[in-house]
């Protein structure tokens, strides 16, 4: 037996070897508690704050001007004064990262023409070309559709995804997923309310991709919790005891999922928005980031005890209490040879607690990997059907 | 089995360089977005109930306009409800903007005394100085009232047989005085919404109280002034679809001629006959040469603004009409396009403009290539240090996924015209860490396989077979989101999900047809053998 087999005495060493024991279902309420603690911020902050829609949800006319020693926003505001624009309803920002400097200024509706004569005022105060002047215009009915036309594809998305989950799944999963999906939206939402961020058509696009990503995670974790039901199926596992085996065994794999999927958006956040100067990729970046840490933290501490709360209830009451320590390690390491260590478990209860005391890893090596290395002595039978 | 998994491995990886090189030999590149290389983004929007049909003419309308102000083969399309106009790298913005917005509907109506326009709708400038330099025809070289040279000049078009002159709004204005002038008319009440910005002057032509034709109002002109023009009687549908042109005469003066159809012709001649008459419908408004009353004029009207109003000097027109005056050129060209345009079967507006300059839109492609490279650089490393001899599978597997992305991208955006933009960029970005899941997902499966004793061989077609499962149903969910997203959004929106389509498809794509058989090769070959791989020695089977 090769050296993998040993417990690591290190946490590290031991979540690296996928042989950690975390009781997540006995810690679900730090989770919901942080989870409400955040929606609960988010909630307070969208009623004191708002959101601060920008110029495609309200509709208006908006400029980017490079601005310099020459043009700043008192220019800006005096340019719109020459043209008859009240500068009380316009918004006019300096935004400037290393490279670039612009010169945001966002107004009401105003005719075309007149429109077109700004961009050029503005070009010839800020003493640049016509070209070089950002110019976008939104009518405020098309704010609305957009907006609209969003939601209800979003409603529509969310019923096929739960019909499919119920499906492929079941409906406890598709409420488990959605509510933490749902989570990671408000998570979002909140820090672009708290921080003052200015919702763009961009944001908008974040916020899917978001959802995305949330629900991909949560259904590769429920996937390995569906495997393992079935695999216990015969000899009456808590559905606490599956939902913490399956997430200890997807631990890792969430673990280096997560860094690959991070890594590219911190160096879009990074690189793309403070070194090589993109000023539309900063907040895009910054939702995702946010979005995607939620979205790994929602799919463990939000979705899964969901799910085993919503399952507890469901079926026959288990007989004993649910594996924590050892026990479950076992069970995590266990499972992917045989469903039956589960019921093996329980006899080498009283052995296991015996030689607790002792923080040998070879003692703990061989009472974890007792029953599982006695299973192996014979070729692994085939799997039973699911039965009830 | 080996032999199918090579040829599934070597077809794939055949097929999509394959792919890759015929993209880049026809120089088929994805099409990049307006916020990638700047240019011009407009989108239009028709009023309540225009048909498909409605919305493929203006799409045809709008495309002949910008090619006729200089603009290269338009990206002119349909998009749901919307017209989207996407102009990357356009060069003069401001010319095909204004080629792009003024899109409303021609109408034709004839011009009645000011007598008959109510009083709700009195706020008509009559200030001759317009400040704001919209003043696009200037009185001086407007054919004025009766000149003789105009009404002699014969028809250039040889099909014409009537002509038409165009009359001098300012002076016919200032003619009409209402003797019944009530003093005490309110000229407060509000302007209408297309009215001119500046009509803030008091008006000296107070309405009667009692308009006896429903829908008369008044309507600026070109130059400023203002004419009362009766109901809309027909539209400029009746016209022939770009049928109208300039014509320089023998006397070195512009005309308009235009052609009309077989079923417009009736509503035209209909209103043309009133006017000649001098029906009340539409009433002399001037004093010819000779001291008869004038035949009565017909005015154009592009959003609620005046083009041209003619005087009818022919009963019956056949088959074409020409317009006469003392235009400019530029003026005649005006009044053409007007009248091409005038074949819009529906009104549309503009929803969204968007210009964006080349230099911004260069810098923010810039950087989203360099910090995806970077951000993939690193993926690999952190991947390397971890799964070391195995991470080969992942470089393989994601470069023959970049370059079906790229392959796919190309393709769909030549076919389809969806542009690649910065929301598509960073969603592919995003995608580079779902895609590298699922090789995570199938060797952490791998890992936990052999630590329980299986061998490299036995563990990874097991590992493969529930890890197919876990993929396909999780980017299922993917595709679903993508094509409903797809199918009902507008806008940016759209983009994104297309590209969000793309990547996750090539991610199954590649996932089944190369990450499986070059796993399942290397874990039957003696390669893996006393490599470290998982953090795990493998040994041999």
């Amino acid at each position: 037996m090769s050296r993998g087999n040993q417990i690591a005495s290190s946490g590290l060493g031991r979540l690296f070897r996928g042989q950690t024991a975390v009781d997540f279902y006995g810690r679900r309420r730090i989770g919901f508690v942080i989870a409400i603690v955040v929606l609960l911020a988010t909630v307070g902050s969208l009623f004191t704050r708002g959101l601060d829609l920008g110029l495609d949800f309200e509709g208006g006319d908006a400029w980017d001007i490079p601005a310099s020693e020459i043009f700043g926003v008192d220019e800006a505001k005096a340019v719109l004064e020459d043209n008859g624009v009240s500068t009380n309803g316009a918004r006019i920002q300096r935004r400037s990262s290393d490279t670039t400097d612009l010169i945001t200024v966002q107004i009401e509706e105003v005719p075309q023409d007149n429109a077109v004569q700004i961009t050029n005022a503005f070009a010839e105060a800020a003493g640049v070309e016509t070209d070089d002047v950002n110019f976008s215009f939104t009518s405020s009915t098309w704010g609305g559709e957009i907006t609209d036309k969003a939601v209800r594809a979003l409603i529509i998305f969310l019923i096929v995804v739960s019909i499919f989950i119920s499906i492929r799944f079941e409906w406890r999963m598709a409420l488990a997923a959605l509510a933490a999906m749902a989570h990671d939206v408000l998570v979002v939402v909140g820090a672009y309310s708290l921080f003052g961020f200015e919702v763009t058509p961009g944001t908008v696009i974040a916020f899917l991709t978001i959802l995305g990503y949330s629900l991909y995670d949560t259904i590769v974790v429920f996937d390995r919790v569906r495997e393992n039901e079935g695999k216990y199926a015969g000899v009456r596992m808590p559905y606490e005891d599956i939902v913490n085996i399956s997430m200890n065994q997807v631990l890792m794999r969430s673990i280096n999922t997560s860094i690959s999927s991070i890594i590219p958006v911190i160096s879009l956040l990074l690189i793309g928005s403070g070194l090589l100067g993109a000023v539309t990729l900063r907040e895009f970046g910054l939702a995702l980031l946010i979005g995607m840490i939620s979205g790994i933290y929602s799919s463990i501490f939000v979705a899964t005890p969901l799910l085993a709360g919503l399952k507890s209830n469901v079926g026959r009451k288990a007989r004993r209490e649910r594996l924590t320590g050892d026990n479950l390690r076992a069970a995590v390491i266990g499972s992917g040879v045989t469903g039956r260590v589960g019921a093996t478990v329980g006899s080498a209860d009283g052995e296991s607690n015996a030689k607790g005391a002792s923080h040998d890893d070879d003692v703990k090596t061989a009472a974890v990997l007792e029953p599982a290395g006695r299973l192996l002595t014979h070729p692994p039978r085939p799997r039973k059907k699911k039965r009830r | 089995m080996k032999r199918r998994l090579w040829f599934s491995l070597i077809a794939t990886v055949v097929a999509v360089i394959a792919a890759l090189a015929g993209n880049i030999a026809t120089s088929n590149a994805p099409i990049l977005g307006l916020d990638l290389q700047g240019g011009l983004s407009v989108i239009l929007a028709p009023e309540e109930g225009a048909t498909g049909d409605d919305l493929l003419v203006v799409r045809d309308l709008v495309r002949s306009s910008l090619e006729r102000s200089g603009v290269a083969e338009p990206d002119v399309r349909v998009q749901g409800s919307n017209i989207v106009v996407d102009l990357p790298g356009v060069k003069d913005k401001e010319e095909a903007l204004r080629s792009v917005s003024v899109s409303g509907i021609v109408e034709l109506r004839a011009v009645v005394n000011f007598t008959e326009c109510s009083a709700s709708i009195p706020a008509v400038s009559t200030d001759e100085t317009i400040a704001d330099g919209r003043v696009l025809g200037s009185d001086g070289t407007i054919t004025v009232d009766g000149d003789p040279a105009d009404e002699v000049t014969p028809p250039v078009d040889e099909e014409s047989i009537g002509f038409l002159n165009d009359e001098a709004k300012t002076s016919f204005r200032r003619s009409a005085p209402d003797p019944d002038a009530d003093p005490d008319a309110p000229a407060d009440t509000e302007a209408p919404a297309d009215s001119d910005p500046v009509g803030d002057a008091p008006i000296d032509l107070a309405p009667t109280p009692t308009p006896t034709i429903a829908g008369a109002e008044f309507l600026p002109t070109l130059d400023g002034g203002a004419l009362c023009a009766g109901p809309s009687q027909a539209s400029g549908e009746v016209f022939e679809r770009d049928s109208a042109s300039v014509q320089l005469g023998q006397f070195g003066q512009f005309s308009v001629s235009v052609d009309l159809r077989a079923d417009g012709e009736d509503a035209w001649n209909g209103l043309a006959t009133q006017c000649f008459n001098r029906l009340a419908s539409c009433p002399s408004t001037g004093v010819d040469t000779d001291g008869s009353g004038r035949p009565g004029q017909i005015a154009i009207v592009l959003d609620g603004i005046v083009q041209s109003a003619p005087v009818v000097n022919v009963p019956v027109f056949d088959g074409s009409v020409s317009i006469t005056g003392s235009f400019t050129q530029e003026e005649a060209d005006q009044l053409s396009d007007v009248l091409n345009r005038g074949a819009f079967p529906v009104q549309v507006t503009p929803q969204e403009t968007r210009t964006v300059s080349a230099s911004a839109g260069g810098d923010s492609l810039r950087a989203a290539i360099i910090a995806g490279l970077i951000g993939l650089a690193l993926v690999l490393a952190f991947l390397v240090a971890y799964y070391r001899w195995l991470a080969l599978v992942i470089i393989g597997g994601l470069t023959v996924w970049a370059m079906a992305v790229y392959s796919a991208a190309a393709f769909v955006s030549g076919a389809t015209n969806y542009a690649l933009s910065l929301a598509g960029v960073t969603g592919i970005i995003v995608a580079i860490g779902v895609t590298v899941d699922s090789y995570v997902v199938f060797f952490e499966r791998m890992k936990d396989e052999i630590r329980n004793g299986r061998t490299l061989r036995n563990a990874a077609p097991r590992s493969f077979n529930s890890t197919w499962r876990t993929i396909w149903s999780a980017d299922l969910v993917s595709i679903i989101g993508a094509l409903i997203l797809f199918s009902l959004s507008v806008g940016s929106v759209r983009g994104f999900a297309l590209y969000l389509g793309i990547t996750t498809m090539c991610d199954l794509f590649v996932c089944f047809f190369f990450t499986r058989p070059a796993v399942l090769l290397i874990a039957r070959s003696k390669f893996m053998v006393g490599k470290r791989a998982f953090g795990l020695e493998v040994a041999s089977s």
